[in-house]
């Protein structure tokens, strides 16, 4: 197998890309080990390498004295060229060995439209991308993270799906493969889907009605499992992460520690899908998050430590955690930062402490412009709040503030959108409200639109993604009232409809993602690179609809592609959340009341609020 | 009378020779950086950090080294809040790194002036050359010995060079100091000592590029290696090393 050389790369840009070799970087001998596990992010290098799921599952894995877990990105398309030409596969940056040398070749999927470059990259290592067209010799692809809550796109991909945490799952399939060493592939997947958390589409069928639902989805065999049920870590406290993360030499789009303080979220937004499928809420204590942020910063030598979760405000020891952190490295100069904010002024008061000197922007998310429509989402947010947050953030020095809201969602209407335009509008007369010398001046707010997509396991999953031309219509109408003094950005793209026809797609849209590849399409995530009309061919080549996907509204009867996943929440649940959509009607946090969405009983040991201060939640 | 501001009497510069290794040739210079300062940060060294808003370490390179080049001969001068022992500079930060970005050498330099009462400049005003070995790949060498001898003849060598003003034609060959070279199989191997630092220089690059574009039968696509050997300061008549150039100021 020919091997990467400098004369190559000294031909590509950012070279430094691909020869790994950065400190904390794992060797070990591969002849000494059992598993040869390839961790492969769909994307360059820069974006994969802030990923805090791959840091956490490749020290998990090489923990693992049998186990040698290594790297691999997708190369940008300068450096696949020459590799083509030169007849080298896509390595990892350990060992620089091909993908197809490898047991386990695994791809987290982040987002919808990394897709095309997880067949890219197998076919640059010579992998066939079909799993029913792949060999015994060939390795076993594994595919985990949010996008395999609806698998099926990948369904002939994939030998494998890990849904829910990995850090224990994989051990488990890790284990199972050492005891099936020498016996056939077929015989390891069929004992492997008995592991929770575990989906082998092969060994599931699919029929579908006339009309093009799903009528049934069944299990091959009687030994294999209905329903596969996501897995949990039930001790957040004290389950595994990493002491000794990578730290690359280039600059990466997150180049900080991050240091997870609690997983789940009780806001129950209902366009959320990472709210619903993070449930239930566990945190890691104070004291624990101090003596790991303490490793780290040793271990990297990192200048900034950023707290990470989701909703971090609702750590039920924020103040505390902030400010113990702060105090304790103010002399060794490190900063700790704050990820996203909610809208409220506790936060304002935290991130005063926290940015005591440098004031960059601010970011607030009121989602939508009006408040009826963050009653349907439940985004649980007034005006008010804003206004509140707004005002004391410009009477603490800061001038700069971004909102960001999305366009599309159900039930909405022009109205609403055009609300998008008189709330920034109010933003800017809260700032205008304090007397001169007590502002800073330069005020700039920028308001920001993204295209809404309904995702599986939320109350919208149900919900037509809105026409893009009635997409368009709304952005227009929005920019013709937009003050001035405001900075609008938008996005109007087709690549919302693909990820609206992948997110809620079924095992024929498997068929369009290798047709689209097969036609050229990859990094369809990079605007440069992705092509519309790659994709409409590919669907009308393999007799596929987008609209069925994108456009339809489902029934609550039909069968929907993932139904056979268990998140742990009652699908009740999700059905009464959207009919409150439709009359606008909020659900209060969870921390003010359990709205039995199930989290708490799916779980045997996986009681909400987990490691939580008590009096806080 | 003298006047000590608070707390600087402890304060130390140190010069410090250090190793970029073949395997990060690519790594840009600002990266490097970067990842010089978290190694400090990782080994606990009393690294001074300047005031202001945003604080950074006190730390500047002597000559910056092009992407796609390695070297055993990089220096950098830094300023410690208190003075260390050379030897647990050198073991604490080696151990905190990778065998690829290594310290080699530490020269403290205790007082800021020179016994004339000038003050010590900074590493990187004492250059003047730099060593290089170059290897060029080449499809056949049969007539390469001679066609470089006829070359060193000449007595100019002249070359575009990009400056900030844009482009003009140079003649190096006044800024190469020696030039020897050997050809070992496919390869050129050369090595130089050429002009370096802001008054004048020559970039190992531009003069590879010069051989390259007057020999014939290169190998196009091929890389070529370059790794700095060493970068000097001139006293008197005296070609120095930086680190030796700075030792009469320990």
């Amino acid at each position: 197998m020919k091997k990467i050389t400098d004369d190559i790369l000294y031909r590509v840009e950012k070279p430094a890309r691909y020869v790994g070799g950065e400190i904390n970087s794992v060797k070990k001998n591969k002849n000494e080990v059992d598993i040869r596990f390839a961790f492969c992010f769909p994307d360059v290098y820069e974006v994969g390498m802030s990923h805090l799921g791959m840091k956490i599952l490749y020290h998990v894995l090489n923990k693992r004295e049998d186990t040698y877990c290594e790297r691999a990105f997708a190369p940008w398309p300068d450096m696949e060229k020459l590799m083509r030409e030169n007849e080298i596969q896509l390595y990892t940056l350990e060992t620089k060995d091909s993908l197809s040398e490898f047991d386990f070749v695994a791809f987290t999927l982040q987002y919808e439209m990394s897709y095309t470059n997880i067949l890219n990259m197998l076919n640059m290592a010579g992998i066939e991308v079909r799993a029913s067209k792949r060999s015994e010799e060939d390795p076993i692809i594994l595919c985990g993270g949010p996008c395999a809550y609806n698998p099926e796109p990948l369904h002939d991909i994939a030998d494998i799906f890990s849904l829910g945490e990995g850090e224990e799952h994989l051990n488990d399939v890790l284990d199972l493969y050492k005891k099936y060493q020498g016996k056939s592939k077929s015989e390891f997947l069929r004992a492997a889907a008995k592991i929770e958390g575990t989906y082998v589409p092969s060994l599931y069928d699919v029929v579908y009605n006339e009309d093009g639902t799903i009528k049934e989805f069944k299990p091959k065999f009687e030994d294999v499992p209905k329903k596969v049920k996501k897995r949990i870590i039930t001790d957040f406290n004290e389950v595994d992460y990493p002491d000794k993360i990578i730290v690359p030499y280039n600059e990466i789009v997150h180049d900080r520690i991050m240091l997870e303080t609690f997983r789940g979220c009780t806001r129950g937004c209902r366009f959320c899908q990472a709210g619903m499928v993070y449930r239930p809420v566990r945190e890691k204590k104070t004291e624990k998050l101090i003596q790991i942020a303490d490793e780290i910063i040793k271990n990297t030598g990192y200048e900034e430590l950023s707290l990470t979760s989701l909703s971090i405000c609702d750590y039920s020891d924020i103040q505390n955690l902030v400010f113990s952190l702060v105090d304790k490295y103010k002399d060794k100069n490190i900063g700790v930062s704050l990820p996203s904010l909610r809208i409220d002024s506790f936060s304002v008061d935290l991130i005063k402490e926290i940015q005591k000197v440098r004031k960059t922007g601010l970011t607030f998310a009121p989602e939508a412009g009006s408040q009826r429509m963050r009653d349907v989402i439940n985004k649980g947010v007034t005006e008010q709040n804003l206004m509140d947050s707004a005002g004391s953030a410009f009477k603490a020095g800061w001038s700069t503030i971004k909102l960001y809201f999305m366009i599309g969602l159900p039930y909405e209407t022009i109205d609403d959108v055009k609300e998008i335009a008189y709330l920034s509008r109010k933003v800017i007369d809260e700032y205008y409200k304090i007397p001169k010398p007590e502002r800073k001046s330069g005020l700039k707010v920028t308001a920001s639109t993204s295209i809404f997509v309904p995702k599986p396991f939320t109350p919208f999953q149900w919900a037509p993604m809105d026409k893009m031309p009635s997409v368009r219509e709304k952005i227009g109408e929005l920019r013709k009232v937009m003050d001035r003094k405001i900075t609008y950005n938008w996005h109007e793209t087709p690549v919302s409809y693909l990820e609206a026809v992948f997110a809620r797609g079924d095992r024929r849209v498997c068929d369009v993602l290798v047709r689209a590849f097969e036609k050229g399409a990859k990094l369809d995530g990079w605007s440069e690179y992705f092509s519309y009309d790659t994709w409409m061919e590919a669907m009308k080549e393999c007799n596929v609809d987008g609209d069925f996907y994108a456009y339809r509204e489902r029934s609550y009867e039909e069968t929907l592609p993932w139904d056979f996943i268990d998140i742990g929440i009652n699908k009740e649940f999700l059905m009464s959340e959207n009919e409150n959509a439709k009359v606008a009607a909020v659900t209060p946090d969870c921390r003010l009341g359990c709205k039995n969405c199930g989290a708490n009983v799916s779980f045997k040991e996986g009681k909400c609020f987990e490691g939580a201060l008590f009096n806080e939640i | 009378m003298l006047a000590l501001k608070k707390g600087s009497a402890l304060k130390v510069r140190y010069l410090m020779k250090f190793k970029k290794g073949s395997d990060i040739k690519f790594v840009a210079h600002l990266d490097i950086m970067r990842a010089i300062q978290r190694t400090f940060k990782r080994a606990q060294l009393p690294v001074d950090y300047s005031n202001g808003f945003n604080p950074h370490m006190k730390l500047s390179i002597a000559q910056p080294l092009s992407v796609g080049m390695y070297s055993i001969g990089e220096y950098l001068d830094i300023d410690f809040k208190e003075e260390v022992n050379n030897e647990d500079i050198i073991n604490k930060f080696n151990s905190s790194s990778t065998e690829n970005l290594e310290l080699l050498q530490v020269v403290p330099i205790k007082e800021p002036y020179d016994k004339d009462g000038k003050k010590i400049p900074q590493s990187m005003a004492a250059v003047d050359n730099a060593s290089y070995q170059i290897r060029i790949k080449y499809e056949d060498t049969n007539s390469l010995e001679a066609e470089l001898l006829n070359l060193l003849k000449d007595s100019e060598w002249n070359i575009i060079k990009k400056t900030k003003n844009g482009e003009k034609e140079t003649n190096i060959k006044p800024l190469i100091k020696e030039f020897k070279f050997e050809i070992q199989d496919k390869f050129l191997c050369i090595e130089a000592l050429v002009s370096c630092g802001s008054r004048e220089n020559l970039s190992a690059d531009l003069l590879s590029k010069y051989i390259k574009t007057h020999t014939h039968n290169i190998d196009e696509i091929a890389f070529t290696e370059i790794k700095r050997i060493e970068i000097y300061g001139i006293r008197g008549n005296k070609l120095l090393p930086l680190c030796e150039y700075f030792k009469i100021f320990a």
